[in-house]
């Protein structure tokens, strides 16, 4: 899954997370997962927000982990919460090679 | 007594720490300014975990191990120095709150008695809410708000 480094522009303030946020989602991934690697260096990218129109380049943080196909709806649903602590409108998850995009929880 | 002060101003008695732990903190220490945010990362939850699961502890009780909060906050400062996050703030806090604690902003607004577009404005980080008015709309939901020792880098 990638995580960007900053808060979305649109959404909220384009900001870099509060240590705060990287805390939040290495507790979840240490106790309920048992692991997640950080991959090394931050992965660069742009994409055209559907609701501004505009493109939008960003840097993210990778991180894997390995999990069994009945555990992915638990980790769905934790993104779907990071979707709120990290202010972003959708995280990019690819499980096997098949990308998908986690929205928030409807608040 | 010594004690690590995180950035949030919690203080860890360094003392209670044993041998081998406080062996992991130094080491770890050291490497945060030597390795990049993913290794200290990476090695720091692999070993933490080594350590606490041969005596027994469950990851969750590792997370409440004031070694493991240490660590934590000195990768985070690392982090804050190397510009790749920022130190948190009431905002954070705040919006920790509303999430945690309430099913929605509105939930949160209608229970502070702060509206929906100041909140947004507040959390957006347009804004800030004056001590006052901050005290008054926590005070409602039983919360309050406190000085701590400054103890960030960056």
């Amino acid at each position: 899954m990638l995580i960007p480094i900053r808060r979305d522009h649109d959404l909220s303030d384009g900001e870099l997370h509060s240590t705060d946020a990287w805390s939040w989602i290495d507790d979840p991934l240490f106790v309920q997962f048992e692991g997640g690697t950080m991959a090394p260096g931050l992965y660069t990218g742009f994409y055209r927000d559907p609701d501004t129109g505009s493109r939008v380049d960003d840097s993210s943080r990778k991180f894997i982990v390995a999990l069994p196909r009945r555990r992915l709806r638990e980790l769905r649903a934790l993104l779907e919460s990071a979707c709120g602590v990290f202010q972003q409108k959708c995280i990019y998850l690819s499980i096997g090679g098949n990308v998908e995009f986690i929205a928030p929880t409807a608040r | 007594m010594t004690t690590h002060i995180d950035m949030a101003g919690q203080s860890y008695d360094l003392d209670v720490l044993d041998v081998e732990e406080r062996r992991l903190l130094n080491r770890f220490k050291r490497l945060a300014n030597r390795c990049t945010t993913a290794e200290y990362r990476n090695r720091s939850l692999k070993e933490i975990a080594a350590l606490y699961e041969s005596r027994g502890l469950s990851r969750r009780e590792i997370l409440q191990t004031p070694l493991y909060k240490i660590l934590q906050d000195v990768g985070n400062r690392r982090q804050v120095e190397r510009g790749e996050a920022r130190a948190p703030d009431y905002r954070d806090q705040l919006e920790e709150l509303v999430r945690t604690r309430f099913p929605t902003r509105r939930a949160f607004c209608e229970a502070t008695g702060l509206s929906e577009d100041m909140l947004s404005h507040v959390l957006s980080r347009r804004k800030h809410l004056s001590v006052d008015r901050l005290s008054e709309a926590l005070e409602r939901i039983g919360y309050a708000v406190t000085i701590s020792r400054l103890t960030r880098t960056g």
